[in-house]
Formats: structure tokens, sequence, C-alpha cells
């Protein structure tokens, strides 16, 4: 417990120091853009892909890979040594100093050295290593571990930098970057001549050749391995490659996704004892396993290994822009340090980080490795909750009341009935259906204090399909309307505006009664039995009727219809059929509307010529690459779509994580997008999710009432009105 | 191998920041290393070099060509001229065989580093390095091969690109027409 609390605390400390969260979030837009510029002409798609594929094969053959390594290195004079864990291969590297009467290590960068607190380790027997890349060598200086892969000290300004080297140098610096650098150069350049071993890492280890690859900028790689007379290569077993194409193919994707060049100023390979000095060099190679074999191993997370450490996943994650990486990660930082965290070093030091994801898959956008990080993360939440509990008030919530439909569906209607709306002053009339207190008593308190929380409609969708009238007399489809939890309690009217669009389009809609919850916020929060259950029973509501398509205004239940209750219910024979045929026939609304039936060619309405914003909800967008339909069917009703910044930057919803889990990340990624969205000066914000809805209402309402939050179904139903209207 | 990606390859290695420069010999190219650096150069007995006897043509041109021991130079010599193996236009990279511990030297201490290239050698992309780089590593003698695009860079202090952080400060590219087509060679 108390190391749960001690990471509430670094939260709060990360969120009250906003330099840094400014600093990431600058360095995240400079990213994107200069990925994008690397990428051009390139079909990124197809090359992760093919990495993707070219890692499978590492994976089922690395056993043999593993020794046809060993076997060429060795042809080439290199000593191999295979670790089990770090501790063996610091060990190997002490011994082998003390044989050598080695006093310092000329360290470049290795991640697994960082597992294995090597300096650390090292020095309890006289050894110093000295850390030469510029980022590692400030982040040793301030006895620190680094906050990113790539860039170990993002987290320090330069005067904090100037003031370590300062110290250590004994003379004043001055704060400035190239002084700063050049300081470093000099200083650094005396430990590759003085050292006696020189310590480098690998980003491949080329079996059918033996030797290794170094993906580097600054040139120290280059240095440790020249300079000292004994290089010691520090590598984990996943770097395997097969042959010099696939290093040279990985080669192309890392640099583009790690910083968005083209290459980095320095490849480097070097295979066996090269000669040093009128000698041959001695060169040992440390290959760890450190855990790896077992995550191998493991179905669910073995993509993980995938990873070539470009760091792009923390680069774009929202919760790491707002809290660092010291707080989201270990040694391993953000989407995949939450998964090697978990396996490394045990699901106890990775639970709060765990839960700390708000699910948004901007992270599985970029992963050049095409490693679907969110899920695998989404598994441990529910490995994290069978270890440790939800809490009590999501065991209350998800086991108690939204397994049981009948219990959940009557305890809403409740609690509509008992919430004391709050008017606001000043609030446009037909948006004062805000409250300040949370009508589902199983939630906590103080929600209310920065944004505004919808209150539960006063009569629930579920409750008013009987009563819309739909006279077709022979539709083009009948498609089943899959409403999810938010377009049927707090956003009834955005399932009428969808049915009176598709009746005007000749689509009959069918809303079959028994469907419940998508059971994804119960598994966001690690609870899959209640999953399960729920997917059982809206699989067999869903089902029951003979429909064309099902519909859903939210991406996150089509998500959990076309993903999560295929994935859950895999291993139920009766079940797992009926799963796929839905999957098959569902999607969002949007998508619908655009991709099936061409409505941007069809809705013929009038030009309303207003400008509107569009924020990309991230599971329509990257759940189910839905983006051009919205602004297609927007455009096509006479509405000028203005981008915003960003526009698929989560909102920081996620569904209970903005409530239970993380209220106070999740307010800081609200508060990026509010100022985006007013920063366009339009007044009108669509979005195609009653989540993002919610969120985006109650903060942007706060922030500015005259901006309204829309569902792009609604603008479309509006537009229709209207056109009536004038005919 | 053919002249057509120059113009890729000069645009793609300028933007790195290396300076390129088109020469019509190695003259003009040892006149221009002589008038651009001063001290100690550090200058590899390779291949290429006796055939074209790079070390006295840069001596008769006025560079301090350094003689004994690279490792005794200082920790900063002032500059390192080689030839290279081959380049790619895409990425604007150089590729330079550097198991002769001498020319790892003289292309990572000095604080300008030379590299003569012949535009014959100039690869379309670094999938067509697939192939030299494949059979460079046939056999099982030791190897060491650096791919280098532009100067050593940084961007480890507040994520502000800095040139010069370990390695060469300044990388000049001078192409100089046959010097050699062969891949295998520097
Ligand atoms: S899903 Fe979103 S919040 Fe979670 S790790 Fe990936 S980028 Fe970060
Ligand atoms: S998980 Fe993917 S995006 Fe993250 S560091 Fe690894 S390769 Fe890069």
């Amino acid at each position: 417990m108390s190391s749960s609390n001690d990471y509430k605390k670094t939260v709060d400390a990360a969120i009250a120091n906003p330099k840094l969260s400014k600093a990431l979030h600058l360095f995240g837009d400079s990213y994107l853009i200069a990925r994008e510029n690397a990428y051009k002409g390139l079909d990124f798609e197809e090359m992760r892909n093919e990495l993707s594929d070219m890692k499978d094969e590492v994976r089922i053959n690395r056993k043999q890979l593993l020794a046809e390594f060993v076997k060429n290195a060795e042809a080439a004079g290199s000593t191999v040594f295979l670790a089990k864990d770090t501790k063996e291969a610091n060990d190997y590297v002490i011994r082998l100093a003390k044989d050598k009467g080695a006093t310092l290590i000329a360290k470049s960068k290795s991640m697994v050295s960082e597992e294995a607190h090597f300096n650390k380790a090292v020095a309890a027997h006289g050894i110093r290593a000295a850390e030469t890349d510029l980022g590692e060598w400030i982040v040793q200086l301030a006895g620190q571990r680094p906050s990113h892969m790539v860039m170990p000290a993002i987290h320090m300004f330069k005067e904090e930098v100037a003031e370590l080297f300062s110290k250590e140098s004994g003379e004043p610096i001055s704060p400035e970057i190239n002084t700063l650098v050049n300081h470093a150069r000099t200083r650094l350049r005396k430990e590759y001549f003085d050292a006696d071993i020189g310590l480098t890492g690998a980003n491949f280890l080329v079996a059918n050749t033996g030797g290794i690859g170094l993906v580097t900028n600054e040139g120290n790689a280059r240095l440790c391995a020249t300079l000292p007379k004994v290089h010691v290569v520090f590598a984990s077993i996943h770097k395997l490659v097969r042959n010099m194409e696939d290093a040279i193919k990985i080669t192309r994707l890392l640099p583009r996704n790690a910083t968005g060049q083209l290459l980095t100023s320095y490849v480097t390979w070097i295979k066996g004892c090269v000669p040093t000095d009128g000698e041959q060099k001695e060169q040992h190679i440390i290959l760890i396993d450190g855990g790896r074999e077992a995550l191998y191993e493991s179905k669910t997370c073995q993509d993980a290994l995938k990873c070539i450490q470009c760091g792009a996943c923390a680069n774009v994650c929202p919760v790491f822009q707002t809290v660092g990486g010291h707080v989201f990660g270990s040694i391993y930082i953000s989407a995949i340090g939450v998964i090697l965290t978990a396996f490394y070093e045990g699901l106890d030091k990775a639970k709060d980080i765990t839960r700390a994801c708000i699910g948004c898959r901007s992270c599985v956008a970029v992963c050049p490795s095409k490693i679907d990080l969110e899920e695998i993360i989404l598994h441990l939440k529910s490995e994290v909750t069978k270890e440790y509990g939800m809490g009590v008030i999501k065991n209350v919530a998800f086991k108690a009341i939204m397994k049981n439909r009948g219990l959940f569906h009557s305890m809403v209607r409740a609690a509509s009935k008992l919430q004391l709306p709050v008017t606001h002053k000043n609030r446009v009339p037909g948006q004062q259906r805000i409250i300040r207190h949370l009508p589902l008593h199983f939630m906590e308190k103080d929600f209310t204090e920065w944004r505004d929380l919808p209150a539960i409609a006063a009569k629930s969708f579920r409750d008013q399909f009987d009563n819309i009238p739909q006279t077709l007399f022979n539709p083009d489809y009948r498609v089943g309307f899959f409403v999810g939890c938010g377009g049927d309690f707090v956003y009834p009217e955005v399932g009428v505006a969808l049915i009176k669009v598709l009746n005007s389009l000749n689509v009959e809609v069918v809303f079959p009664k028994g469907q419940s919850c998508c059971g994804i916020p119960a598994l966001y929060s690690g609870d899959t039995a209640t999953g399960i259950d729920l997917a059982k029973q809206s699989v067999e509501a869903l089902s029951e009727e003979d429909l064309d398509y099902i519909l859903c205004i939210c991406p996150t239940c089509t998500m959990g219809v076309k993903r999560d209750f295929v994935d859950r219910l895999a291993d139920h024979p009766q079940w797992a059929a009926k799963a796929r045929a839905l999957a098959e026939k569902t999607m969002d609304a949007s998508a619908f509307l655009e991709n099936i039936l061409g409505a941007s060619n069809k809705l013929d309405c009038v030009a309303p010529g207003e400008s509107v914003t569009y924020h990309d909800s991230c599971h329509l967008k990257r759940g189910s690459d839905v983006w051009k339909e919205p602004r297609a069917l927007l455009n096509s009703i006479g509405h000028e779509v203005v981008e915003m910044k960003n526009s698929d930057r989560c909102c920081g919803f996620g569904g209970t994580y903005s409530f239970l889990g993380q209220p106070q990340i999740s307010k800081q990624i609200t508060a990026d997008k509010v100022d985006t969205i007013k920063t366009t000066g339009v007044k009108t914000v669509a979005m195609d999710c009653p989540g993002c809805m919610i969120m985006l209402k109650g903060a942007v309402g706060k922030a500015d009432d005259s901006i309204r939050c829309v569902h792009t179904i609604e603008l479309l139903a509006e537009a229709i009105d209207k056109k009536k209207k004038q005919n | 191998m053919t002249e057509k990606y120059l113009e890729k390859f000069t645009t793609t290695a300028k933007r790195v920041g290396a300076v390129v420069l088109q020469l019509d010999s190695l003259q003009d190219a040892a006149n221009y290393i002589s008038s651009t650096t001063q001290g100690l150069t550090l200058v590899p007995e390779t291949p290429l070099a006796r055939r074209h006897s790079l070390r006295s043509l840069l001596q008769d041109a006025g560079v301090d060509v350094f003689d004994g021991n690279f490792r005794e130079a200082g920790h900063f010599p002032a500059g390192g001229v080689t030839f290279c193996n081959f380049c790619m236009a895409d990425s604007g990279t150089v590729v330079l065989e550097s198991t002769d511990e001498d020319i790892r030297l003289a292309t990572t201490l000095p604080e300008v580093h030379f590299i003569i290239v012949d535009p014959a050698k100039i690869l379309v992309d670094n999938l067509a390095a697939v192939a030299p780089m494949t059979t460079m590593h046939e056999g099982s003698d030791p190897l060491f091969v650096a791919y280098i695009t532009g100067p050593s860079r940084t961007a480890d202090v507040e994520r502000v690109l800095t040139i010069g952080c370990h390695g060469p400060r300044e990388l000049h590219i001078l192409l100089v027409n046959n010097i050699s087509n062969d891949l295998m060679e520097n």
C-alpha cells in the first residue's frame, strides 16, 4: 500500500512542477513533425509489418539464431558469455576487470546495464564506470536514473546541468548549451584514453556474421570501442537479428522513429577482435537473458520483445508528457516501460504505472515494431487486479452492480431521479443539464472541482426507444444499435439523432434491449471476469435478430465488440464464433454513414456555413482508423472543419480513469485539449464519442461556456431538421 | 553505382550538416584541406591512400601530416583525412571500413574529418548497401565498419540539437572523380 501512496505523491509532485510537462509537450509536438518528415515517401505501415514479422521469426528461431551468433562471434575471436541474469553479467565484468587490474571502464549507452545497476555493482569493487553518453553522464552526476530511453536527461534544464558540471569540475560553467556540450567533450575525452575497458551496448546482434551494430549520434560508442584495449559488449538476447539485411532494415526505422533523423550520425558495425595499438583487441560479448526467455514464453506479452527502443511510445504518450518518465516508468519508461517493469522488476513494482495508462493507443500508432502496447497493458491491468484488487469503489461498481444488468440500469434510473441539478449561472439554455455532484454515489467526492460533470438523463435511451416512430416501408438496411452507457444514460439525444439521420437515408434502427455495458470500463480496471460476463450479455442480445450491421456511437464500444468481445470469448466454444460474426459487422455510425451509405453525397442538406473544429477520439482514430469519415460528413452539410492542433491527442477521459484512477493526470491532459480548442477560435467542437463529450463538455464549459461540444451525429440531425423547416 | 545519385546525396548530406564540395582533382582536395585546417592531421595509410600518394600530396600542399602512432597525436588532433568505401544517397551517409585502427582514430578523434568520395561510389539508398555490407562481412576475419552521417551531434541538453559532441565537429565531403569505383576498397 505504501508504495501506492508514494506513487501518488510523485504524481502530485510532478504536476506541481509544470515546467517539465511544458517542455515535454513542446518536444512531443516537434517530434511528430520531424517524424512525419522523416517518413516522407516511405510506407510506415509496410515497414513496420515487415519488422514485426522479422521479430516473430527471431522469437521462434531464437535458440538456433543465438547458437549461430555465438559460433560466428567466436570464430572472429570474440569471447561470448551467456548470463542468465544481470547479476551474472555484472559478476563477469567484475572478474574480468580484476584479472586485468582494470579500475576504469569507459561506458557508452546500454539500457540493460541500467537494468543491471551496473555502475553501482562495479563501484562496490573499486571499479569506476564512467558514463560517456552526454545524457547518461548528466544523469549519473545527478545520482538519478534516465527518464527517457533515447534522451536520458530529458527532464533536466540547462541551469541544472551547469550546476552539476560546475560541481564536478570545480570551476564555474555557464548554462549555455554549447558551453555545456563542449565541456563534456573535453572532460570525457580523457576517460576513453585512460580507461582499461570500453563498454558498449548493442542495437543488433547479427546472427549470420557474429557481429554487433551500434546506432548512435554522439560518437562516444565508437571511442569506447576503439581506445581501450578491451571491449565489453553488454547486450540483451532479444537484440538478435538474422542477418545484415534485417539489421539494415531496422536502421531505416529506428532513427526515423526515435528522433526524426533519416540516420543517426553513426552506425557502427563491429565483428570480433579488431587490431588495437599493434595487438589484437580483446572482445567479450555478454548476452543477458534477465527474464527475457520468460517473456518470450508469455503468449500475451511476448510482443514486448519486439521493441527496438526508439522511445517513441513515450514521446507521444499524454501520461508521459504530463508527469515525465521518472513517474511513468522505472528503468524503462512509458508504455514499454510498464510492460518491462512488470516482467523484469515484478508486478508489485509495476502496479501503479500499469493503472496510470489511460488507454489512448497513441503509443500503438507510432510503434515501429507494431506492438499492441495498450492491449498488453490491458492484460497486465487484469493481472494487477487479480493480485492486488481494484479498490473498494470499483469492486462494488463493477462486480456487484454492472454485472447485474437489471440492477445497474435501475440504479442509474434511480440516480437520475435523486440527483440535484445545479444550474450554472451564465449557462446557455439547453446546456443546463450539468451537475456539480456526481449522481452515482459509488464515486468519490471532489470530482467537480475542475470540470462539470454531466447529469444522468431524465430518461435513458432504452426507455425512449419504443416511442420513437420509424416509418420506413422498405428499408435498404436494418441495423442494430449498440448504444453504450454514455449514449444510453448521459446523452440519449445522440441515439435519437442517429435514428433521424439513418431514417432519412432509408435505414431502419433496431434496439436489442438485452444489451449491456460493453465492459471496457471493467476491463480497463482489470476486472476480466466482469468483462467476460458483460461480453456474453451483449453478444447474446445483438445476435438475436438477423441484422445487417451493428452501429455504435461510442468508439470504445466498437472496439469492445470488435476486439475485446472476440478476445474474451475466444476460449468459450459456444461464444467464439458468435462474437467473431458480430465483430465483422460492427462499426461506428460515422463509418457506416460514409463508407457503406456514401452519406456525404446523399445528405444534401442546407449549408449552415458554420465553422466546426473536430476532436479525434483515441479509440476512433487509432482503434478503428476512422477520422476522414466524420470530416467528410461535416463538410457535406456545409460546415467548414477548422483543424485544431494535435486533434488526435487524448482528451483525458479514459473512462473510469478520470474519475477513480488518476484524476490529477487526467486533469492536466484535459487542460491541454481545452487550450488547443480555444486557440482555434471556433465555437463548435464536434466529436464522435460520448466519453470525450463528458470530459470536454465539462471542462470546456468551465473554461469558456460559449463553446459547444457536440456529437457529429447530432450536427447531421440538426442539418436535416433545418432542411425540413426550409421546405 | 552511378553519378545520378550525386545530387540527392549532396542535398541529404548537407541537410545533416556536412560540407559537400565538388573538386576537380586530388590536388585541389589537398589544397582545400591545407587551407581549411591547421595543426596535426591524421592520414591513415590505406590501399587507396597509397595508390594516390595521399600523404605526400597533402604534405606538399602544406598540411601538417602526423607521423607516428596516432594514439600519441593528442586528444584532439586538428584533422583526419580518409577515402571511403561507398555512400548512400537517401540519407547522405558515407561508409568507411575501419578495421585498421588508424582509420578509426583518424575519424573519431580529430576536430574535422575530411572524406574524399568518388561519385561513382554513391548508392541509391541503404537497402542497396545490403549487398556490399554482406560481402564485407563474409568469412570470420575481424571487421569494423562505420556509417557516418554528418558531424557528431547530441540533443541531450534540453533537446536542442548541438553539433560536435564526442566525434568530429565538422565533416567535409570532397567529391573527386576517378579515385576508385570498387566498393570494397578505401
Ligand atoms: S495507451 Fe496512451 S496512455 Fe497508455 S501508454 Fe499508450 S500512449 Fe500512454
Ligand atoms: S515499444 Fe515500440 S515505440 Fe516503444 S520504444 Fe519500443 S519500439 Fe519504440
